[in-house]
C-alpha cells in the first residue's frame, strides 16, 4: 500500500518590536538573566496589560504578506497553561479572533508551485527561559524572554513532504524578513516550527492520527524528524509495530529518534477565554491603510525588475533579494550613481566582505545608500581610487560620513599633477633596474612590481591608467 | 463530562482529587452541561458576536523600552533565587 503524509506547521516568529507585548521591558535578544523584567512580566497579582501598537502593526504586516483577510476588531484570550515559564500561569494570546486569518503562501519545490493555505495568523506572548541544574537539583528560571512578542502562523494541513516544509518556512523567513516583521534566525530562536504529521494511504481523505513535535528549530533537524516520524508512522500501521497515538513527541537530532512527551491537551484543557484585561483591539481604515502602504514589493518582483529593467544577473539579483537591507542600500546607491551594474558589485563583494569580517548579516547593514552612490561615483569618474575607496567605506561602515569630504580631509583625492608622478616613477626604475630589463626581456610581471611601488608611493591617489601609460613611457626611455 | 476526561484534565494541570471530589465535579458538570444544551437551542447565527462586556477599544502604547524596575527590587519577595535567577523545584523528570 501506498502512504501520504499530511503535515501542517505552527510557526512562532518573534516579531522585531524594541519593547514587549504587554509591558515596556526590552525586548532584546539575550542580556543578564531577569535584567528585562517587570512586576507585569513577572506575573505578579494586579499588574494590568498595556499593548503595544507596533505588534498589532507587525501582525498586520504578516498577515498581508501572507494574503490573510484581517480581522478589524482583534481580540486577546488567555490561554491556562501551568509551568515555571510563564508565571502568570495563562498565556495571553489570541484564540477567537486572531489578527489574520485564511491566508496562502505560494511555494516552489522540483514538483512545481503549490498555494498552501494560512488557517491564521495570532498574536501572543512568548514564554521564559527554564535552566535546569543538576547540581542542586532544582530548575532556574529566566524571564527576559517572557512576553516578548510572537506571532504563531497556523497553516492548514496542506504540505506533504521535507521538501515542501522546508520550500514553506524559507518562504516566510523571506516574505517577513523582508516586511521586517521579524530577523527569522532559527539559530537564536527567533523562528520556530511545530510540526503536525500524519500519514493515509494515497487516494483516502480521512486523517490519520497526527503526533506534535515541537520546537523545531534547524531546517536540517526538521527535515530529518519529518522522515523519520513518516516511517515510524507507516510502519506501525503496516506492521503492528506500535500503537499510533495522538501526542507530543520530541526530536532528539543527535539519536535521529523521536520520544513521547506527553498525551497531548485538546483545545478545551487549555481553557481559553477572552481576556478581560484586554479591551478588543479596533483597527479602523486609517490604520490599516497606513500598513498596507507600507508594505514593501514582494522579494521575487523585486528580482525580476532587477534583472529585467536594471539588467543584472539572476545571481547577483538574487543575493541582494535576499535582504531587505541590501536591496533598500542599493536602490539608493543607484539613484546617485547612476550604475546597477556597479552598484550591486560593491554591495555583493566589498559591502558583504567587511560584513562578513565584522560578523555581521546582510540585514544589518547600514551603510547610508546615497552616501555609497556617492562614493562610487568618485571611483568611476577616476577622482578617488579604488583601494583608497574600499577604506572609505570602510569608515561608512562606523559612521554616516559623506564620501567626498571623508576624501579630502585623508588625502585620498587623485593628483593630476604629472610632474610628482613622473618623479616618483623615475624614483622607482633606478631603485630597481632589474625590474625594468626584465620587463623590457618581455616579463609582463616585473611592470605590476614597478606599478605597485609607485602606487605606493603615491599613496594609490593615482589614476591606475595614466600610471601605467607613464611607467611604460618612462621604462622606455631608460 | 466523562470519568475518563476528568482523569485526563488532573494528569495535565496536575492535579490529584479524591473520588468523593471526583463525583462532585462530574456532578456539577452533568448539570452545567443541561445548562449549555438549553443556551446552544438558541438561534444566534444572525447576532454579533461579544467581543467584551463593555464597548470600547483599547489604549496601545508606542514600542518603547523603558527599564522601570531592577531585578533586585522583582526577587525581594522570592523564597529562593540563585545568579538571579529564580529558583523553582525541579519540573523536568
Amino acid at each position: 500500500m501506498k502512504f501520504e503524509t499530511v503535515i501542517g506547521l505552527e510557526v512562532h516568529v518573534e516579531m522585531a518590536t524594541k519593547s514587549k507585548i504587554f509591558c515596556s521591558c526590552s525586548a532584546e535578544f539575550g542580556g543578564e538573566q531577569n535584567d528585562h523584567v517587570c512586576p507585569a512580566c513577572c506575573g505578579m497579582p494586579g499588574m494590568l496589560p498595556i499593548v503595544n501598537k507596533n505588534v498589532v502593526n507587525l501582525g498586520m504586516t504578516a498577515g498581508m504578506m501572507l494574503n490573510c483577510h484581517i480581522n478589524r476588531t482583534t481580540t486577546f484570550d488567555k490561554k491556562s497553561y501551568y509551568y515555571p515559564d510563564l508565571p502568570a500561569a495563562y498565556q495571553t494570546t489570541q484564540w477567537f479572533a486572531p489578527v489574520a486569518v485564511n491566508g496562502t503562501v505560494e511555494i516552489e519545490t522540483a514538483k512545481g508551485k503549490k498555494a498552501i493555505r494560512i488557517k491564521q495568523i495570532h498574536m501572543e506572548e512568548d514564554a521564559g527561559k527554564l535552566v535546569h541544574d543538576d547540581w542542586t537539583d532544582t530548575t532556574l528560571v529566566d524571564f527576559n524572554r517572557t512576553s516578548v512578542p510572537l506571532i504563531e502562523i497556523v497553516s492548514q494541513p496542506d504540505l506533504s513532504s521535507a521538501e515542501e516544509v522546508v520550500a514553506y518556512l524559507e518562504r516566510l523567513r523571506s516574505l517577513l524578513r523582508f516586511a521586517r516583521v521579524s530577523d527569522c534566525r532559527m539559530e537564536q530562536g527567533s523562528m520556530r516550527c511545530d510540526v503536525n504529521l500524519s500519514v493515509r494511504p494515497e487516494g483516502t481523505t480521512t486523517l490519520g492520527v497526527r503526533t506534535e513535535m515541537k520546537n523545531m528549530n534547524s531546517l536540517s533537524a526538521i527535515v530529518r524528524a519529518i522522515e523519520y516520524e513518516t516511517a515510524r508512522h507507516i510502519d506501525a500501521i503496516e506492521n503492528g509495530t506500535e500503537e499510533l497515538v495522538q501526542e507530543t513527541r520530541r526530536w532528539d537530532d543527535i539519536k535521529g529518534k523521536s520520544f513521547a512527551m506527553r498525551s497531548k491537551e485538546t483545545a478545551g484543557d487549555y481553557r481559553y477565554f477572552p481576556d478581560p484585561n484586554v479591551m478588543p483591539i479596533v483597527i479602523d481604515d486609517a490604520w490599516y491603510d497606513h500598513i498596507k502602504a507600507t508594505l514593501p514589493e514582494f522579494p521575487e518582483v523585486k528580482k525580476a525588475r532587477y534583472t529585467g529593467e536594471l539588467g543584472l544577473s539572476d545571481y547577483d539579483a538574487g543575493i541582494l533579494t535576499d535582504s531587505r537591507a541590501l536591496c533598500d542600500c542599493f536602490e539608493a546607491a543607484l539613484a546617485v550613481c547612476g550604475s546597477a551594474k556597479e552598484a550591486a558589485n560593491w554591495l555583493i563583494s566589498d559591502c558583504m566582505n567587511v560584513l562578513n569580517r565584522r560578523q555581521m548579516t546582510a540585514d544589518q547593514l547600514t551603510v547610508n545608500g546615497a552616501a555609497l552612490g556617492e562614493l562610487i561615483r568618485l571611483v568611476t569618474d577616476g577622482k578617488v581610487g579604488r583601494g583608497n575607496a574600499k577604506k572609505i567605506l570602510e569608515a561608512m561602515f562606523d559612521a554616516d560620513i559623506a564620501p567626498a569630504k571623508y576624501a579630502e580631509e585623508n588625502g585620498f583625492i587623485v593628483s593630476n599633477d604629472t610632474g610628482l608622478i613622473e618623479k616618483v616613477i623615475k624614483e622607482a626604475i633606478a631603485a630597481d633596474p632589474k625590474a625594468v630589463a626584465d620587463f623590457k626581456g618581455g616579463k609582463e610581471k616585473a611592470l605590476m612590481a614597478l606599478f605597485g611601488k609607485c602606487m605606493k608611493q603615491l599613496k594609490g591617489n593615482c589614476d591606475p591608467q595614466v600610471l601605467r601609460t607613464l611607467l611604460i613611457d618612462e621604462i622606455n626611455k631608460a | 463530562m466523562e470519568k475518563d476526561t476528568l482523569l485526563l484534565l488532573e494528569k495535565v494541570n496536575q492535579l490529584r482529587l479524591t473520588d468523593e471530589e471526583r463525583d462532585d465535579v462530574l456532578a456539577f458538570f452533568e448539570n452545567a452541561d443541561k445548562d449549555l444544551q438549553a443556551l446552544n437551542a438558541i438561534d444566534t447565527e444572525q447576532v454579533e458576536r461579544m467581543v467584551h462586556v463593555l464597548p470600547i477599544a483599547t489604549v496601545v502604547r508606542e514600542d518603547v523600552a523603558k527599564k522601570l524596575f531592577t531585578r533586585d527590587d522583582l526577587q525581594k519577595g522570592a523564597p529562593e533565587t540563585m545568579d538571579g535567577y529564580w529558583q523553582v523545584p525541579r519540573v523536568v523528570e
